[in-house]
């Protein structure tokens, strides 16, 4: 088919594309690429950034999430690390794909779908992180001899879930280690009053 | 190769460099810079420097042109910005503001 606009391969563009168009890419774009037509790219082609179309088919290589409003196809020469999402996914044998995959309906409007998207890709990210933050918690723990520190930490959260799961019970709230109770009032020793004041001056 | 085409209802806003001839139908925004041939088609709108070969206006270009070889304003064509070139020709018709530079 006939594109309304081309990207040639010797072009770089570094910013956004968008409109109503439809558009191959057969040249190297950073930044997102946007349009309501269908959008191809070609072998050679290098897009980083977010891409979005009606039909959008990926031969080249994409840092970034790629939508569909109807369809996204990777061809067997494509390259995509980011997630897809459109009604329609295709995936030839050979592509490379390294994200999440999700065939559901994309309207314009913000779907109860999408919405669970969004949160699910929020706790994507914040599980991320956790991962990461996993590997030194279980390199501290292997150290026996160091470790002794560390395990009182995360013994604490649990005691306080254990707590909070049975929060109306007072005898479990007692039970809780000593240092987590106030300290015991301190109570003032009442000074010596008037009386007690002339007597030791009579002595 | 046959080049480049930002075609109507199209925007690119941002650095564009190439090597090939660019054919701005739509909204080019930025810098646009390319070893061949520019030309900007009736409903074309380049908010721009440019810089090419050649550069042929039959839109709407504002911002300074260079061109290595010849600026050619044509008929309706409407520019606005400083030109850079060796030759320059202004059609009957087209309306332009800006210097002009012709020892490239």
């Amino acid at each position: 088919m006939a594109y309304a606009s081309v990207i040639g391969s010797s072009s770089v563009i570094r910013g956004n594309v968008r409109g109503d168009s439809s558009l191959e890419i057969l040249g190297r774009i950073e930044g997102d690429v946007a349009v309501t037509g269908d959008l191809t790219l070609g072998r050679e082609a290098v897009v980083v950034g977010t891409v979005s179309g009606a039909r959008v088919i990926i031969g080249g290589s994409v840092q970034g999430d790629v939508r569909g409003t109807e369809a996204v196809l990777i061809a067997e020469t494509g390259r995509v690390i980011g997630d897809l999402s459109a009604p329609r996914i295709g995936m030839s044998e050979g592509a490379h794909v390294q994200g999440s995959v999700r065939t559901d309906g994309v309207s314009s409007a913000p779907s109860r779908a999408s919405a669970q998207r969004a949160s699910e890709r929020a706790s994507e990210r914040a599980s991320e992180p956790r991962a990461a933050a996993a590997a030194p918690m279980e390199r501290a723990l292997a150290r026996p001899a160091a470790a002794a520190p560390m395990e009182r930490a995360p013994a604490r959260p649990a005691n306080i879930s254990s707590v909070a799961a049975s929060a109306p019970s007072h005898a479990k709230a007692a039970q809780l280690p000593p240092r987590r109770q106030p300290p015991p009032p301190v109570i003032q020793a009442p000074r010596p009053g008037a009386r007690a004041r002339k007597k030791l001056a009579r002595r | 190769m046959s080049g480049s085409v930002v075609g109507a209802g199209l925007i690119v806003e941002g650095e564009f460099t190439s090597d090939e001839e660019v054919v701005v139908e739509g909204i080019v925004r930025g810098t646009l810079s390319t070893g061949e041939a520019v030309s900007v088609s009736g409903d074309g709108v380049v908010e721009a420097d440019l810089q090419a070969l050649s550069v042929s206006v039959a839109g709407q270009v504002t911002g300074n042109v260079t061109a290595s070889s010849r600026v050619d304003i044509q008929a309706g064509g409407r520019l606005i910005g400083d030109v850079k070139a060796s030759r320059l020709t202004i059609a009957d018709g087209a309306s332009f503001r800006g210097n002009v530079d012709m020892e490239v």
